[in-house]
């Protein structure tokens, strides 16, 4: 317990000194809680999620950084390893190839990197997944930039 | 094998006494001595007995190991690994569990190319990762720094602190043997976590446990070992590969094939053995105990048992058809005019004209096929139960009674000897026997002379054991009751030694022929299906219950064998002559 809270603490004023560092991540802590974090993440360019801000839910567990972080999207999206209705994400660093030398602000990056990358393969959202698979590349596309503009952008006016 | 002297000296004993009694027997002859006539040179010759002996106990190629000698071996492969390749003993560890604990494997891999099996095992040469000359060290996990006697690094030179380091080891440890592959913390980083570092920063419980996981992956993933799979047995068994028998057995007195390591089941091969053991536990009986005693809902096709009651169903919620069980019609339709609710002609009219004879034969076809199933079964089953009983038996034997014997009947223990080998017949012949069972039952239904050449080798082997049985229980039990020498025992002696040798005569022809793939039918088929006919006629009763539902099996698979229909392999379901597959289980038809 004790060490999960001095990591966590160390990651939080590494974050405070290094706001601008990663312009497409903006890590938050819970004022109450440091085991609960929120993450806004931008939308990797040449993507459809581009141009989108989609914000992530961090859970920590108490083993930390001995056990992965639970990390869901709170903002809906269309991608084949995320789950469309809870935000799941399947990403091998959050399970079994977890090392405790990764960071919140690095599973932020794997993150990004996911979606500019999709694993077709192991989809948690199979429409998503199917459309890859069979080549469709402008179906996904067009769908998951619908979404993207549906949930993930400020709406004007 | 070092018992092959002792082997020897066993059978000189044995020889000994052969002499010694010869008196004897020929002043006591037995009504098994009848049997002998038949063919006079395979028992009781000499000759002949020795070989017997050597055929039954080959060369044995394998070797049981225990802890200390599974540590050895271990420990030699290691050492032999690192003196060759100059490397240290936790590196030659890593290599070993990376090969498979292949000795020559690691050899040939590192003669190759050393740098790419280097860097696929994470054995670095030197850190990839320089620490700054600096008094403190940031440790990569909990960001804290420290000084440089309190890091430790892998070969890599990534730094982490001691607590640090016990969690991360710590925790791989408890996830399972996937510890014995830890490679370090950093992501991108894949050098090796050696045994070294876990005994320097592991809990002694967590080393433990670290410890007997490499000593597991030694036999596990070494394709010569495996353990003895006996409940409660820590031995291991190192088998050379070689010949074609797969029996291995364990120093705790188990037995098992190496190959599948289901128990023993020579002469049966792997294959009929796992068929059948799945049978056993498969779903196929259900269906088949489904189509035969019940019909499926006419609407929403969930399989209907009518235990009690009229003809009017009424299928279970959310269904709620209402049917005639008869000619599966809708109720509404019935009524005065069909004959009255008890009886339906629309069935009766049906059934004369031909309609259900399909299903109905359908039906009756499943029952028969669950029957055959049962008869098998239960055979084997019962063996089985007989042979656990034996075990016990013999058990016993050896603890108590053979001592109290020795005392009651004046004779030394070594003068006993024929009990304990009797019993240990007994138990064998029971597994083989057990075992021929699954055999026949997937024996095919078509080749008539071998089926028969089977059942008779099979009747023989089972009534001789039935009588040795019988002999080592019921007889043996008046000398254990009596408290004083009695003349007859030396005539006991005789007989259950007479009967132990019959029946390890009877069970090696059957286990030969059975190995053979019962070959011998197709060279003098003619000749052997006639000397089974007058065997039989001639043979006693006693001991052949099987036998004799034999025949009522036989016009029961005779009537399922007949022209429109085909066996399907993997089930028994008999389809109708059109299908290509089965069924029941889409098995294709073979």
């Amino acid at each position: 317990m004790q060490a999960s809270r001095a990591r966590l603490f160390k990651e939080y004023k590494e974050v405070q000194r290094e706001k601008t560092a990663d312009p497409d991540i903006q890590l938050v802590c819970d004022d109450s809680n440091i085991f609960k974090w929120t993450a806004l993440i931008k939308g990797p360019s040449e993507t459809p999620y581009e141009g989108g801000v989609f914000q992530l839910a961090f859970s920590v567990p108490e083993q930390y950084p001995l056990q992965p972080p639970q990390v869901r999207f709170l903002t809906k999206i269309f991608h084949p390893n995320v789950h469309f209705k809870t935000g799941e994400i399947c990403l091998d660093i959050l399970k079994n190839a977890w090392s405790p030398a990764w960071t919140l602000q690095s599973v932020c990056r794997a993150i990004i990197a996911l979606m500019a990358h999709p694993e077709p393969d192991s989809p948690l959202n199979c429409d998503s997944g199917n459309l890859l698979r069979s080549g469709d590349v402008r179906g996904y596309q067009s769908m998951a930039r619908m979404y993207t503009r549906l949930a993930a952008m400020p709406k004007k006016g | 094998m070092d018992s092959e002297d002792d082997m020897h000296d066993a059978n000189d004993i044995e020889s000994l006494d052969d002499d010694f009694y010869s008196g004897e027997t020929e002043d006591a002859p037995m009504d098994y001595y009848s049997d002998y006539d038949d063919d006079p040179d395979d028992y009781f010759d000499d000759a002949d007995d020795s070989d017997r002996v050597e055929s039954r106990r080959p060369e044995q190629n394998f070797t049981v190991l225990m802890e200390p000698d599974i540590r050895q071996r271990q420990e030699d492969d290691i050492t032999r690994v690192s003196t060759v390749l100059s490397i240290s003993q936790v590196a030659a560890s890593i290599l070993l569990r990376n090969y498979n604990w292949s000795v020559s494997k690691v050899h040939d891999a590192w003669f190759a190319d050393e740098d790419q099996v280097r860097r696929t095992v994470g054995l670095l040469e030197k850190p990839v990762y320089e620490n700054p000359n600096a008094r403190e060290l940031t440790c990569g996990i909990c960001f804290e720094a420290y000084p440089p006697s309190r890091i430790q690094t892998a070969s890599c030179g990534h730094p982490y602190c001691f607590s640090c380091w016990g969690g991360y080891i710590g925790t791989s440890i408890n996830d399972g043997p996937g510890c014995l592959m830890l490679r370090c913390p950093d992501p991108s980083c894949d050098a090796a976590v050696d045994q070294d570092m876990i005994n320097l920063l592991a809990s002694d419980e967590d080393r433990e446990k670290y410890d007997r996981y490499l000593l597991r992956s030694y036999i596990e993933d070494n394709k010569k070992t495996k353990w003895c799979p006996a409940p409660g047995c820590e031995y291991a068994v190192n088998f050379d590969a070689g010949s074609g028998n797969y029996d291995v057995s364990c120093l705790c007195s188990y037995s098992f094939c190496w190959n599948c390591t289901e128990e023993a089941h020579r002469p049966v091969d792997c294959g009929t053995v796992s068929k059948w053991i799945l049978k056993n536990s498969a779903e196929s009986e259900n269906m088949n105990w489904i189509l035969a005693n019940s019909k499926p809902c006419p609407k929403c096709k969930r399989p209907i048992e009518k235990n009690q009651g009229c003809m009017h169903m009424t299928c279970t919620p959310p269904c709620k058809f209402e049917f005639c069980w008869l000619c599966l019609g809708t109720w509404s339709d019935h009524g005065e005019r069909t004959g009255g609710f008890y009886a339906c002609n629309r069935y009766e009219a049906a059934k004369q004209e031909g309609v259900y004879d399909e299903t109905e034969k359908r039906r009756e076809m499943a029952k028969n096929s669950l029957e055959r199933y049962t008869h098998y079964y239960e055979r084997w089953a019962s063996n089985q139960s007989s042979r656990q009983k034996a075990l016990a038996d013999l058990h016993q034997m050896q603890t108590v009674h053979i001592e109290k014997l020795s005392d009651t009947q004046c004779q030394p223990e070594s003068q006993l000897k024929f009990i304990t080998e009797a019993w240990l017949q007994i138990v064998e012949c029971r597994r083989v026997l057990k075992w021929t069972y699954a055999y026949g039952y997937y024996l095919p239904e078509h080749e008539h002379a071998k089926k028969q050449f089977f059942e008779y080798l099979q009747g023989e082997a089972e009534s001789g054991l039935e009588r040795l049985h019988q002999c080592a229980e019921k007889e043996l039990q008046l000398f254990l009751n009596g408290d004083s020498p009695s003349r007859e025992f030396n005539d006991f002696r005789t007989k259950l030694a007479g009967l132990t040798s019959v029946t390890r005569n009877y069970f090696e022809n059957l286990v030969r022929a059975l190995e053979n793939g019962l070959c011998d039918v197709d060279s003098n088929g003619a000749a052997s299906s006639k000397a089974t006919l007058s065997k039989n006629a001639a043979g006693s009763s006693k001991g052949r219950g099987g036998r004799g539902k034999g025949a009522i099996r036989a016009s029961i698979s005779s009537r399922m064998a007949d022209d429109n229909h085909w066996s399907c392999e993997q089930c028994t379901y008999a389809n109708v002559r059109s299908a290509t597959a089965c069924q029941m289980c889409n098995q294709q038809r073979r």
